[in-house]
């Protein structure tokens, strides 16, 4: 099962090294080989042992393995048309490919780890690879911006592993070695006897995760990363890396909330409900679509987290499926959108002709409408359900009103992002003086791939599976 | 034995952030690794683990010996500049460390209450990591910080082996395989830059 999992990403790291240029349109088919072992994955009893009990198969990690996937497959039906897009020679390309296909194996080791220390070597290798993918871009600011990644990436993972140790200290005088295995942790987190102790590492771990999502205090660092790499970077973070940070956030904090709910929730609530606040504000000055998307991509992510600390699973998943396929199919679309002028919003869509470029226009339209959770975007239901989860927690802790108010707060910084978005959106369709630009078949299918995922996500056989997780 | 070798772990990592050029800083690394190997050695001896013993030899041989010189190697062959002025002037260092030392004592207080064993060191591992920020921060240049990053690394293991009697092999190994992969990232990004000159 490993190795189909992994073939997809083993062939992209072989054929990186091939000098025919062909070999790329072959790749892009390659990758939809990883549907066939996930589906395979979907049919089997879970808990499903992949190797051992290192890595183990459940239905949460093999939702957000599919997500991932197809955000992989996507990525790279898109990277068919990138040299017409950006200036990147054939090397770059070819090493691009190469780092793109350990990236992925990095994060599919993430995802279905159930063992903290392989989760945590699977996301180190994926931050590392995307170091070399972020300096293919040949400009200064990629250069500054590549080591920044690293260093502050390094910072971060370095954190997570802190938080890790302290964890594997307080459970392991009860499990031995096997403090290290989610599952054991999770059926034993009652048992630990330093709850500080696992709090503090938890508290550590978070924060790490916290940072390479771009949550407070670190909110711009990761758009200024993903505005000085070239899109299809920024696809992958917001689609593939976050996937595997935020399972890691899941992971962790069903363990925490056995061992102190109250702790878990606020620090979450804090720490989220802050994030939201400033970075509505960066969203409302933002003036370029990737700065505008990444933004937009932590307000996502923070939401998700406050909803899965509230007890609504089921809204949290439906929001990360939903922002798993919005976030990089906009940021694709921005390779097309940029290629006449990389901060120019005024009319960026207008001037497509034909059929091709009649879809793309559609489908960014309904994206950009879709993010801002527009029924009926998945994104609408999840708020819905997740509002909800919210106010039942609320009401069993007797907490209702500060509740209503943190909602309604938290729904006025939603209508800050929701002005910007349709302003934008307003200006794209409506400014600006309009000139012939073209789109690529391969950029529009992948559009239409992400655009089928969302409808599926919103199917009630979906909605039933998603629901059976929590 | 164990207090002594933390002890010069320690003194390395704080005359490292006052170390001025390249080479000198890439042995200063080298010999806080090389106590953090021998660390690991006698602590294993000592707990009769033999995980711990490979550990400590693979510490030896790849943090030690192979990466300072992998570095050297990078520095002489991408011509990088070698004199390294700290942002931070001296006579404020002088007292920041200290800081940092008390600081991190007090702030570990509660944590090494309820570790067992070998307590102190773990107070000593999270100074360790605030001292390897302080060295990615007062340095303006890129192979100081990665140092920085490096003996941040060196301060989790330290973490790990102080507060855990060791983490599981498997996971150790994982950790060894991520920093080579750094190494060649970094070489990658040096050998770009170069290029794009």
């Amino acid at each position: 099962m490993i190795f189909f999992l992994l073939l997809p990403a083993i062939i992209m790291f072989v054929m990186s090294f091939m000098r025919k240029s062909k070999v790329n349109n072959l790749l892009a088919f390659s990758s939809f080989a990883i549907l066939i072992p996930i589906v395979q994955l979907f049919m089997l009893d879970k808990p499903y042992p992949i190797l051992g009990d290192y890595l183990v198969a459940d239905n949460l990690n093999t939702y957000v393995l599919l997500v991932s996937s197809i955000v992989g497959i996507g990525v790279t039906l898109s990277l068919m048309t990138l040299k017409k897009h950006v200036e990147i020679s054939p090397k770059s390309y070819r090493k691009f490919y190469r780092f793109f296909a350990t990236f992925w194996i990095g994060l599919i080791f993430s995802i279905l780890a159930n063992n903290m220390g392989i989760y945590w070597i699977g996301l180190e290798l994926a931050t590392l690879s995307t170091v070399y993918m972020i300096k293919t871009n040949f400009t200064k600011s990629a250069s500054r911006e590549a080591w920044n990644y690293m260093i502050v990436g390094a910072i971060a993972i370095s954190l997570v592993l802190f938080g890790i140790i302290l964890i594997y200290a307080s459970a392991k005088p009860i499990l031995g070695e096997e403090a290290m295995n989610f599952n054991l942790l999770l059926a034993h987190a009652k048992e630990i006897q330093s709850s500080f102790l696992f709090e503090i590492g938890f508290a550590i771990t978070s924060i790490g995760m916290f940072i390479k999502m771009g949550f407070f205090p670190m909110n711009l660092w990761l758009a200024n990363v993903e505005r000085a790499s070239y899109y299809p970077v920024a696809a992958l973070f917001s689609g593939i890396l976050e996937s595997a940070v935020i399972i890691g956030f899941f992971r962790f904090s069903e363990i925490a909330k056995e061992v102190n709910y109250n702790h878990l929730f606020i620090f979450t609530f804090i720490y989220t409900l802050f994030t939201i606040f400033i970075v509505s504000f960066l969203i409302f000055r933002a003036k370029d679509f990737i700065r505008l998307f990444s933004l937009s991509g932590i307000e996502h992510m923070a939401l998700i987290s406050l909803f899965w600390v509230s007890g609504g699973v089921f809204p949290a998943l439906l929001h990360f499926g939903a922002h798993a396929f919005l976030k990089p199919a906009l940021f694709l679309s921005t390779g097309v959108l940029e290629s006449n002028g990389k901060y120019k919003i005024d009319g960026a869509l207008r001037g497509y002709k034909g059929k091709r470029g009649k879809i793309f226009v559609f489908l960014v339209s309904i994206f950009l409408l879709a993010i801002i959770s527009m029924p009926p975007s998945p994104m609408f239901f999840s708020e819905l359900y997740g509002f909800s989860a919210m106010l039942e927690m609320a009401k069993v802790d007797k907490h209702i009103l500060a509740m209503i108010m943190a909602i309604l707060f938290l729904l006025i910084l939603l209508s800050v992002i929701f002005y910007k978005f349709i302003s934008i959106y307003q200006s794209m369709k409506y400014d600006g003086e309009e000139s012939e630009k073209e789109v690529y078949a391969t950029e529009v299918f992948a559009l239409i791939l992400f655009a089928i995922s969302l409808v599926v996500l919103i199917l009630p056989t979906t909605i039933n599976y998603l629901k059976g997780i929590a | 034995m164990i207090d002594f070798f933390i002890g010069l772990f320690l003194a390395t990592l704080i005359t490292a952030l006052f170390t001025t050029r390249l080479y000198r800083l890439f042995l200063w690394y080298s010999l806080n690794s090389l106590m953090l190997g021998l660390l690991a050695l006698f602590m294993g001896a000592k707990l009769d683990d033999n995980a711990m013993l490979i550990t400590g030899v693979i510490t030896i041989l790849i943090k030690a010996i192979a990466i300072p010189f992998i570095l050297k190697n990078m520095t002489q062959k991408f011509n990088l500049v070698r004199q390294i002025r700290p942002n931070i002037q001296v006579h404020y260092s002088i007292i920041l460390i200290p800081v940092i030392l008390v600081f991190t004592y007090y702030l570990a207080d509660p944590i090494t209450h309820m570790i067992g064993t070998n307590s102190n060191y773990v107070a000593i591992s999270i100074s360790s990591l605030f001292l390897s920020l302080l060295l990615m921060m007062e340095h303006k240049n890129v192979s100081p910080k990665i140092i920085g990053f490096l003996c941040m690394e060196n301060s989790l293991f330290l973490l790990g082996i102080s507060a855990t009697d060791g983490m599981p092999m498997l996971v150790e190994l994982g950790i060894f395989f991520d920093l080579l992969m750094a190494i060649v990232v970094i070489n990658l990004l040096f050998k770009q830059e170069r290029t794009k000159i």
